[in-house]
């Protein structure tokens, strides 16, 4: 199983980016899973044609008793979808709601039941505090990518979020495995980027081109690979897949790679 | 890492509890998990103020604990309909940033209801305690004046423990110290010879009622035995809120109904940090040969081994033993007292009385 997480600053186009490589991979027969970690709850919104689905946080506020089906949503291609959700904004503690979606999925051993080939994570924004930075500690994800345009807020976004990478790779988990370019037509943005990868210490992946194929697709709630499956862009997503395939270990496990014993904490952890 | 204080020690949470239950307040809303400060709590109940917690459980972390508060605050009402309520924060609800003014507005339950923005990571449990007071004055149920009075006693307790106090050690294992044997017939011993022994309660609020119970039995050996006693109190009924001035007429009427005299009142009971030289010079004055202090014995200034030392916390008895100082322990006390309107016996005293029947 493969474990990956894509992290960038909020409006950079993880989900996007996500929803589009989990069908990628979908479309080659593999079983995947995307887990929205983002209270707004929108990650597989595109895998599901725009159905909001239940999210892990509101049906567990409801109900104790819950079952995986209630959950985890089949969408595009197979895609299997979660949305950890959270609270309203201003409200509760986000970060607490993503460990506590994680711990349900694994108390419902979701892994075992669904055993996906790729767990994909697309998580909110920046690292702001531990539960945020879960999928990259506690062995949730193994290998991290960083979306970034050439903009110099999200550079800094993913500066701040290999440094969280790198600070909890000594524990033996999650590692950096390169940038991906989403361009924004910022000029010279692959070199900036370039730059910004080699101080990092890691290098770009793939460059996704600006294409208003994303949005139209976007408006039919769709991915580009269903909604405009020959056009370059889906090109461009299918050898990004192909690269995060290429750049992430497969490691057989439950959800997590084994148990860490002490390297919970942080500022909303149990 | 050398100045890292491990023990367990008093929290702002609960310093905030019982500073309210000073205050009169009918109830107090732990806004938190069902088993934060329960303990604390039950014996607050103990001393007639009602204790309930709002019992926030994952779910509140996780979306906000308005609803849990709301809820609480209504059954409150329909259970108690308590004139003053306050809503006191905890680690977990402070955390997530709970907005309890908000939410106490929302319940709307039309009496005073206040919030405390107390949680246990404030330091100092005494900051707790400092928030409390803060939001009584805002509440309008204490005087600007007694506010800040309360809050400089604060201050200065605050600055006692870690100049001589528990909080100024690093790691102190409970004790239960010697037994009292030797005390008792110390101070027996200096009555026979007709030596002057003096007794000193600086006592902290409460634990007033079981330490007052010393001057019953001195007083006693004294008629029995001879000799020459003075005893000094800090039980001025003049000074503090209204919970602890009963506190004192409580304890005078049982000291009068025994004809035992209090020779010198020197400050108030919640003045326990700021009368050590006042009491000590008034002890001076006396030139004792025995000088025996019961409460918080550390508040007076420059202890001999020769004093005899009664404590109530296991671990303050560890802190004056270590520094070869003669004490003993009248552990528990805390949970005998709370509730009590009559002086309660002391251990210490049970002993005197004991060993002067024996005579």
């Amino acid at each position: 199983m493969r474990r990956i997480a894509i992290y960038g600053k909020g409006g950079i186009g993880k989900s996007t980016t996500s929803a589009n490589v989990s069908a990628v991979l979908a479309e080659k027969g593999l079983k995947v899973m995307q887990i929205g970690c983002d209270p707004k709850a929108d990650s597989t919104r595109m895998l599901t044609r725009g159905e909001e689905i239940a999210t892990v946080l509101n049906v567990m506020r409801k109900d104790d008793d819950i079952e995986l089906e209630d959950i985890v949503h089949v969408g595009e291609n197979g895609v299997l979808c979660v949305e950890c959700g959270g609270p309203r904004p201003g409200m509760g503690c986000a970060g607490r709601g993503i460990i506590a979606a994680f711990e349900k999925l694994e108390e419902l051993d979701a892994m075992k039941v669904y055993s996906p080939d790729v767990i994909v994570y697309d998580v909110l924004g920046d690292v702001v505090c531990g539960g945020f930075a879960m999928p990259i500690r506690n062995g949730y994800a193994k290998d991290v990518f960083i979306v970034t345009s050439g903009e110099m807020m999200a550079l800094y976004a993913a500066n701040n979020i290999a440094e969280a990478v790198s600070n909890f790779s000594s524990s033996g988990y999650a590692r950096l495995g390169g940038l991906i370019q989403n361009s924004r037509n910022v000029e010279d943005e692959d070199s900036i980027i370039d730059r910004a990868a080699k101080e990092i210490g890691t290098d770009v992946v793939c460059r996704i081109p600006r294409d208003p194929a994303v949005q139209r697709c976007e408006q039919m709630s769709m991915t580009v690979i269903s909604g405009e499956p020959d056009s370059p862009q889906a090109g461009a997503y299918r050898l990004l897949a192909n690269s995060l395939l290429e750049r992430s270990e497969d490691v057989k496990g439950g959800m997590r790679l084994g148990k860490s014993p002490a390297v919970r904490g942080g500022c909303c952890d149990e | 890492m050398k100045d890292r204080i491990i023990h367990p020690r008093p929290n702002p949470i609960i310093a905030a509890m019982y500073t309210l239950r000073d205050m009169d307040v009918d109830v107090v809303v732990v806004h938190g998990p069902a088993g934060c400060s329960f303990m604390a709590s039950r014996m607050l109940e103990e001393a007639g103020i009602r204790v309930v917690t709002s019992g926030m459980r994952d779910n509140d972390l996780i979306f906000g604990g308005a609803e849990s508060l709301i809820e609480t605050l209504k059954l409150v009402k329909e259970k108690f309909d308590p004139k003053t309520v306050a809503v006191v924060g905890t680690c977990a609800s402070m955390i997530i940033g709970e907005d309890m003014a908000a939410e106490i507005q929302q319940a709307n339950i039309g009496c005073n209801v206040f919030p405390v923005d107390s949680h246990g990571c404030m330091g100092d449990n005494t900051r707790g305690a400092i928030r409390a007071l803060e939001a009584g004055r805002d509440a309008g149920i204490l005087t600007p004046e007694e506010t800040d009075r309360q809050i400089s006693l604060m201050k200065a307790a605050t600055g006692i423990e870690k100049k001589v106090g528990m909080a100024a050690q690093g790691y102190l294992s409970p004790t239960k110290g010697p037994t009292k044997l030797n005390v008792c017939r110390q101070i027996m011993d200096a009555l026979a010879a007709d030596k002057k022994v003096a007794v000193v309660m600086i006592a902290k609020k409460e634990l007033a009622y079981r330490f007052a119970d010393i001057f019953l039995a001195v007083d006693e050996a004294r008629n029995k035995l001879g000799g020459k006693t003075f005893f000094v109190a800090n039980m001025d009924g003049e000074k503090g809120l209204p919970r602890i001035r009963r506190y004192c007429s409580d304890i005078q009427r049982d000291l009068d109904s025994r004809n035992v005299k209090i020779d010198r009142i020197i400050g108030g009971l919640d003045e326990y940090a700021i009368i050590g030289e006042d009491v000590k010079k008034a002890v001076d004055d006396f030139e004792p040969d025995l000088t025996v202090i019961v409460g918080i014995c550390h508040s007076y200034p420059e202890l001999s081994p020769d004093n005899i030392l009664i404590t109530d916390q296991p671990r303050q008895l560890a802190n004056y033993l270590r520094q070869g100082l003669t004490a003993v322990g009248e552990i528990s006390s805390h949970s005998i007292v709370m509730g009590a309107k009559n002086i309660i016996s002391l251990e210490t005293s049970d002993i005197l009385r004991e060993l002067l029947e024996e005579r």
